[in-house]
């Protein structure tokens, strides 16, 4: 365990980088080179293996991967096999975020109608995006952990577990 | 900054100082931001007296919008350039937002010429 690091830690309550990044569940994590071209998109990698049993990845190949990238600069996928490895956001995932934005921002002003309105219609729009539909639970009194979640996962699975990224590295 | 977003009162449409919110000012020659203009194919699909259509400022600048008609709310996502950029030529699209302690914010690019690597991760 490396010590002494530090690093930033932003909050994106608008998921604002999901929609820069195409991204649609976490974790998600981009390796970006000194000139701002990104050696590794959307990788659906892990910092422990707490979830292994859920996800069959062993995060401790996933860390190597990226310290020969932060030595060597490798990271081990091609320039060629990262063109267009992750899928662009629908027009319906794209608008679903911005009607998260819109409950948000509702929901603020104390529009709970308004809020409800909008959180629908974003989960109608991206009904397998965990961005969308995951985070706005605990935004509705739903337990993240819980039946809502359960029932997300089964159909998300039924429907061959899509994801914008890389998955297997 | 280039990648923002924007939430502005609006049933339809916006008022020329809400285009100024957006980064853009309409001009004879067209909708424009600091040297580049884009053409406007059909200036009345746009302006008339209640203001600029939002949606049709969208297609043209190719930026989403949704608009909540009964809240009078409407939500502009990034230019989408921004996206096919990193998903088509790998360029990572920069960003700004708050820290989580102490205030201020963090720009992707004030970390240029390091390496960086970015997790997106929810507490849920």
């Amino acid at each position: 365990m490396a010590e002494g690091i530090t690093y930033p830690v932003v909050v994106d309550a608008d998921h604002v980088v999901t929609e820069l990044y195409a991204i649609s569940n976490v974790p998600t994590v981009v390796l970006i080179n000194e000139d701002d071209t990104i050696a590794m998109p959307n990788w659906s990698a892990y910092g422990s293996d707490l979830f292994s049993e859920f996800t069959g990845v062993d995060s401790g190949r996933q860390h190597d991967r990226i310290r020969r990238w932060v030595r060597e600069g490798d990271a081990g996928m091609s320039t060629a096999e990262a063109i267009g490895v992750v899928g662009d956001l629908s027009s319906e995932e794209e608008a679903a975020r911005l009607h998260f934005r819109l409950a948000l921002a509702l929901r603020d002003r104390g529009d709970q109608a308004g809020c409800d309105r909008n959180f629908d219609r974003a989960a109608e729009l991206a009904p397998e995006d965990w961005t969308i539909r995951r985070a706005m639970m605990p935004l509705r009194g739903q337990d993240p952990f819980g039946e809502n979640f359960m029932a997300l996962y089964a159909d998300w699975k039924a429907n061959g577990s899509p994801y914008h990224g890389v998955r297997g590295y | 900054m280039a990648n923002d977003t924007a939430l502005l009162d609006s049933a339809g449409t916006i008022s020329e100082a809400q285009l100024a919110e957006l980064g853009w000012t309409l001009k004879p020659e067209g909708l424009c931001q600091d040297d580049t203009c884009v053409l406007i194919p059909d200036r009345d699909a746009i302006v008339s007296d209640a203001g600029l259509d939002l949606t049709v400022l969208g297609d043209l600048l190719d930026r989403p919008v949704a608009i909540d008609t009964e809240a009078g709310l409407a939500a502009v996502g990034a230019p989408r350039a921004a996206r096919r950029r990193a998903l088509d030529e790998l360029v990572a699209p920069d960003f700004t937002l708050p820290n989580l302690v102490g205030g201020g914010v963090t720009s992707l690019s004030d970390h240029r010429s390091k390496k960086r690597l970015l997790i997106a991760f929810s507490s849920w």
